[in-house]
């Protein structure tokens, strides 16, 4: 309980703080988390509790996830999204894996680091478009729809990943028939569905809180990743209702994320890590490697290289999915690395989401001095004869 | 007038409209309840933002639709379109202490000015639509309803 009810009080510190000085607060979990466990203070200790209730945390992250992905929504946007999603992907996971190769790790390793490095936070994005009054430039849509084909990458990673253990074919069998059965089940039940979460008492509560863990439970039992179902609940869940569900997940996954979060950072062992230095070289890179992204993004959707420095500069933080993919399958080395990757591009995210405007109109400036004594490079040439 | 909807996953909808002026305007309607107002003149290319909570942008949408004419310090007219132009004024008072102590029968306030005394407020505890017995003390606020002309002679009659 002791570890519990520290890591809660410091999250709840923490978020005070991040909301009163609009500084992302992800990052500064898993510091807390670092400073406050072994490798620091030694007061907060891993249980088997605190990573239950963590867990639980991410599957109603991962179940909110998939109430956004929407049948629906996701069909009717395909072509415009595809092409700057792709572009997300295959540049930042090239980079990823390129760099994770180059630090010696081994392909399954390399491919989680790889992930991690290309997975931007939708929590930090979102709240950046927010919170900096971002929603009216035609680069946000741009940016939401990004983190929703990111999601859809996750998913496929997360079978990918699941299924380089013992039986492959069997996972992605098992995975495809729950899929499909909590999307029919879903589809046929649609009214008595729409009608239950339409109740105020606290029988949808009830509902979705055991939907949830029941689909959890499941597949466990039959041994396909319970992200993976929790994410699908979501999204058939989203054909139903979208709303219901998401304030009924809220307080869990608010809550035991900060847990998730700050045992994360409890769990990260520095020991037999890559040096500092390559730490930070690699926080660099993966910031460096979005803004080449981003750039290729704003010339293609936006015709413009402002737009992708904008788009970088809500993109640039890693989070929760990268943490997620270091939580669940990463080693104690991918763990120290995917903790110092969020925790620089956390930080330095939320400054570039902060000041994107200010970064803008310099950078245009900059554009503007430069045109004009392109324009005066003739008139002196007209002196010279 | 170009008008498009779309929909944000994780944040919620968005309606962008550009005016004949070309000035865009873009209203976000959020997931939390809240709703961001961006607008950008043709001259510019900086937005300008504001969040508002959903009473205050029930509001502001009420001022846009018209339904609200004349917003003076504590009065509304009200027009209802569909009745003949039917226009109502809602005003409120704070009763002095000249009126304390004497009934809405006693002062025959509808029958002196057409005007209706139609909820008090005092102390937090709100009476709606009062009795004639009901009797006035200094500092509560009352709303009266009416045309514009007999609000104002609610105002030189009873108030004074």
């Amino acid at each position: 309980m002791q570890g519990i009810a520290l890591a809660l009080t410091a999250g709840f510190v923490v978020a005070y703080l991040a909301r009163t000085w609009r500084f992302p607060a992800i990052p500064f979990y898993i510091i807390i988390g670092i400073v406050l466990g072994a490798t620091g203070l030694n007061v907060i200790h891993e249980s088997e509790t605190a990573a239950y209730l963590g867990h639980i945390g991410l599957l109603f992250l991962l179940f909110t996830m998939g109430l956004h992905l929407r049948p629906h929504d996701v069909l009717a946007r395909r072509r415009s999204f595809v092409r700057a999603g792709s572009v997300d992907f295959g540049v930042n996971f090239a980079i990823g894996l390129i760099a994770a190769f180059l630090l010696g790790l081994p392909l399954f390793e390399a491919v989680v680091i790889a992930a991690a490095f290309y997975i931007s936070s939708s929590a930090m994005a979102l709240s950046s478009l927010i919170e900096n009054r971002k929603l009216g430039f035609p680069e946000s849509e741009t940016v939401v729809w990004m983190m929703v084909f990111e999601d859809i990458v996750l998913v496929l990673f997360i079978v990918l990943l699941a299924a380089t253990q013992e039986s492959p074919l069997s996972i992605i069998i098992m995975t495809i028939q729950f899929v499909a059965a909590s999307f029919l089940l879903v589809y046929f039940l649609k009214d008595p569905l729409r009608r239950l979460l339409s109740r105020d008492d606290e029988v949808p509560l009830l509902f979705v809180v055991a939907a949830v863990i029941l689909a959890a439970y499941l597949s466990n039992l039959a041994g396909v990743p319970d992200s993976l179902t929790v994410i699908a609940l979501g999204s058939a869940f989203s054909m139903v209702s979208h709303e219901a569900p998401a304030a009924i997940a809220r307080p869990f996954r608010e809550v035991f994320m900060v847990l998730f979060f700050v045992f994360f950072g409890v769990s990260v062992q520095f020991t037999g890590a890559l040096s500092p230095l390559l730490l930070l070289g690699l926080g660099v890179l993966a910031i460096s490697s979005k803004l080449f992204s981003g750039i290729i993004i704003g010339r293609l959707s936006h015709r413009s290289t402002l737009s992708g420095v904008e788009i970088w500069s809500d993109t640039a933080a890693r989070g929760e999915f990268s943490i997620a993919l270091a939580a669940l399958y990463g080693s104690v080395m991918v763990s120290s690395t995917v903790a110092a990757l969020v925790v620089i591009t956390g930080v330095v995210g939320g400054f570039t989401g902060m000041y994107s405007p200010r970064i803008r109109s310099f950078l245009k400036k900059g554009k503007g001095t430069l045109q004009r004594t392109k324009h005066s490079t003739p008139a002196i040439q007209f002196k010279k004869p | 007038m170009d008008f498009h909807q779309l929909s944000l996953p994780g944040i919620g909808t968005k309606y962008e409209l550009e005016t004949d002026e070309k000035d865009i305007i873009s209203v976000v309607y959020m997931e939390n309840g809240n709703v961001q107002i961006y607008t950008r003149s043709r001259a510019g290319d900086d937005y300008c933002s504001a969040e508002l909570n959903a009473m205050e942008a029930r509001r502001l949408g009420n001022v846009l639709t018209g339904a609200i004419i004349e917003a003076e310090q504590e009065g509304v007219e009200i027009s209802f379109s569909a009745l003949c132009d039917l226009r109502i004024s809602v005003h409120t008072y704070i009763i002095r202490k000249n009126l304390s102590g004497k009934s809405i029968g006693e002062m025959n306030i509808r029958s002196r000015t057409g005007a209706t005394v139609i909820a008090v407020s005092r102390g937090g505890k709100n009476t709606v639509n009062p009795r004639p017995s009901y009797v006035f003390e200094a500092g509560d606020t009352v709303v009266v309803i009416g045309e514009a002309d007999q609000i104002k002679l609610f105002e030189k009659e009873i108030l004074g």
